[in-house]
């Protein structure tokens, strides 16, 4: 047990003293949650930009964009009637413009069906939501012609047992994306380091054995992990009054995960090397797995056979338990998932701790 | 030279080192091909010879950091491929081309080797090894910023923080400025002096000169020749060397005009005699000559004529010369 805290404690101060692997650990995933803050602490009340070519100017359409206005989503700015409007979106790079053609007026009055054109970017995001929004716009408008009355209303409500704030949503992707890539990407690179600069061979004439050369970066992880989930937390708090709670069970998901791709990391790096190939590896495996496990964007959005592929992810289970225990409140789920992390954990910390031999060949 | 000492824990003459019948083979060459050589408490022993001739994968075996294809490798009378765990608290081992740690001091390294070990280390003694290696004034300085030599010399002290009876030092010196190769010397020659036995790799032939007891001369993984540097220029580099500094050309062709057989090197003119009773009578008449000369002098050969006459090239940096 010396050994360990002695090679933790050493390698702790090598890794903290160097400035890339402070800035990744410590300071990266403050900067996302902070990115991610105050691109998403506003949503649900932010709007969007719609231009509008009224090509009737009637009473009618005065109407309907008022109807527009009064989505709250939408804010609409006037394209003048004798513009063409392809070259108009063209020349001003607009992304979600809407014409209301001429005769609407006309058209609502006599009963017969008009149809108002939306230009837009079907990729971005926003143009769902303004097609959404302008379709509802629309159906309001025509009860109100009909001079019917909504039957069936709509009231929203957040799915989240604990945080009620957007940034708390975002929170276990942010932990999950720091879990993965600090320990998986620092391991492969230590790897490659001690390979080139022969420390494994120099470590293989101490008493320190592969376990614990391996149980000694674990124990480091897991405090840098718990120091880096502290400043995370702590910088929702302070700018962005998250509410963001940690569990217990988010406790043990963080120490499973850490130990899940620190040996993961090893693993990898019994293949590597040198620092090219740890990069290459590294990158291949991190990134598919950062976007795919749903640290950023759910997975039910994905097409079936990339949901596939996201449950052989370990990172998924890892998101989807820290999900649970902390935005759901589900700690039975939490610990399913907390089960299969730690499967895998023990699963990559054998492998490496058995295949890799201090001897050269 | 040859200074036997004998080891503080009582058994008198075990052998340091024994290797017989060594062998270490891949597909396709034999990178240690059936060596023998033993190594007394005590002394230096140093394995010369170029880059890929064997030295470090003999001395790797040693350090139970690979296994042999055929043969024996005992340290201090325990078979390094099975139980090298019985003796590796007797072992300080330097890599070739040792870097320490970056980002920790010194004083830290230490502390952290020894750790390593199951060893305690009080603040003294770690200040004491630093002493040793003359890294006091560095003790507090990371190693990213330490000189090369400094570099070799805390790798030097973290090999004596288990206080070994053995220390291998595998190419201490390679890449060093003269300067920072000589104080190295003196710390190899200190740790002789305080009863350690040194295995030391080299591909330097008056690293070897200088500092080994005992020399093996390895190329293409065979021992080629073995013996104490003076054994060895006597065995094989027999005759004596006048050299007539500063004669150049017109010393060599004057003395090519006489009958006598010469070389140039470097701007003096060589002439090698054979037999001893020879060299004064040469010297009188070589010197009788007519000639441009700074000064005459008599050269005894050294590892590197022997080298030169077992390998058959010169050696720099250790590649051998086409």
């Amino acid at each position: 047990m010396k050994r360990i805290l002695a090679d933790a404690k050493a390698f702790g101060k090598q890794y903290l003293r160097s400035r890339t692997g402070t800035f990744f650990a410590l300071a990266f995933p403050v900067i996302l949650i902070l990115l991610f803050g105050a691109i998403f602490s506003g949503s649900g009340t932010s709007t969007l930009p719609l231009y509008v070519q009224d090509l009737d100017n009637t009473p009618a359409s005065h109407a309907f964009l008022d109807a527009l206005n009064n989505t709250t989503i939408l804010v609409y700015n006037p394209i003048p009637a004798n513009a063409n409007i392809t070259s108009y979106i063209s020349e001003h790079t607009i992304s979600l413009a809407l014409v209301i053609p001429r005769g609407f007026q006309q058209d609502v009055v006599n009963r017969t069906n008009v149809t108002v054109t939306l230009y837009g970017d079907p990729t971005q995001s926003s143009f769902g939501i303004a097609a959404a929004a302008v379709s509802g716009a629309i159906t309001g408008f025509n009860f109100g012609v009909q001079g019917a009355r909504p039957v069936v209303s709509l009231r929203t409500d957040t799915v989240s047992q604990r945080g009620t704030k957007y940034i708390d949503l975002f929170l276990p992707g942010i932990i999950g994306f720091t879990v993965l890539t600090t320990p998986l990407f620092g391991m492969t690179s230590i790897c490659a380091e001690y390979r080139t600069r022969k420390y494994f061979k120099f470590l293989g004439t101490t008493k320190l054995s592969k376990a614990e050369w391996l149980v000694a970066k674990i124990l480091f992880y897991v405090l840098l992990m718990f120091a880096s989930v502290a400043l995370i937390m702590a910088a929702g708090v302070l700018v962005f009054q998250m509410d963001g709670t940690l569990t217990p069970v988010a406790i043990l998901l963080i120490i499973a995960g850490t130990v899940e791709f620190t040996s993961l990391g090893m693993l990898l790096g019994i293949f590597i090397k040198d620092q090219e190939t740890s990069s290459a590896i590294a990158n291949a495996i991190g990134f598919p797995m950062m976007f795919l496990a749903g640290s950023f964007f759910p997975i039910d959005l994905f097409p079936p056979y990339l949901r596939t592929v996201a449950n052989l992810l370990p990172l998924t289970y890892l998101n989807q338990g820290l999900q649970a225990t902390m935005v759901l409140g589900n700690n039975a789920a939490a610990l399913v998932d907390l089960a299969i992390t730690a499967v895998m954990a023990l699963i990559f910390f054998v492998i490496p701790a058995r295949a890799l031999s201090w001897k050269a060949k | 030279m040859g200074r036997p000492v004998s080891p503080s824990d009582g058994v008198a003459m075990e052998l340091a080192i024994e290797v017989r019948g060594l062998r270490k083979e891949y597909s396709d060459i034999k990178a240690v091909d059936g060596i023998d050589f033993e190594v007394r408490p005590g002394h230096i022993f140093s394995l010369l010879g170029p880059n890929g001739a064997g030295k470090t994968t003999t001395v790797e075996i040693l350090e139970g950091l690979r296994d042999p294809t055929a043969g024996s490798a005992k340290v201090f009378g325990v078979d390094v491929t099975r139980d090298y765990r019985k003796i590796r608290e007797r072992v300080g081992v330097l890599p070739q081309d040792f870097e320490p740690f970056d980002r920790l001091n010194p004083r830290e390294a230490v502390g952290y080797w020894a750790s390593l070990f199951d060893r305690r280390i009080t603040a003294a003694e770690t200040a004491a090894t630093l002493e040793t290696v003359g890294l006091t004034s560095r003790a507090e300085t990371q190693a990213i910023h330490l000189s090369g030599g400094e570099k070799r010399r805390l790798g030097i002290a973290m090999a004596l923080v288990g206080k070994p009876d053995l220390v291998f030092l595998d190419e201490p010196t390679t890449g060093l400025d003269p300067g920072a190769r000589r104080e190295l010397w003196g710390l190899i020659r200190a740790l002789q002096s305080g009863g350690k036995t040194i295995l030391l790799t080299t591909h330097y032939l008056d690293e070897a000169e200088q500092l080994a007891d005992d020399v093996a001369i390895m190329n293409h993984g065979r021992i080629v020749a073995r013996g104490s540097p003076d054994q060895l220029i006597s065995q094989y580099g027999a005759g004596t060397t006048i050299v007539l500094a500063g004669a150049g050309q017109a010393g060599y062709d004057a003395l090519q005009a006489r009958g006598i057989v010469a070389r140039q090197e470097n701007g003096n003119v060589l002439v090698h005699v054979d037999d001893p009773s020879q060299v004064r009578w040469t010297l009188a008449k070589v010197a009788s000559i007519e000639m441009p000369l700074k000064e005459i002098y008599t050269r005894r050969p050294t590892l590197e004529d022997v080298f030169l006459r077992l390998i058959g090239s010169h050696m720099k940096e250790g590649v051998l010369a086409e």
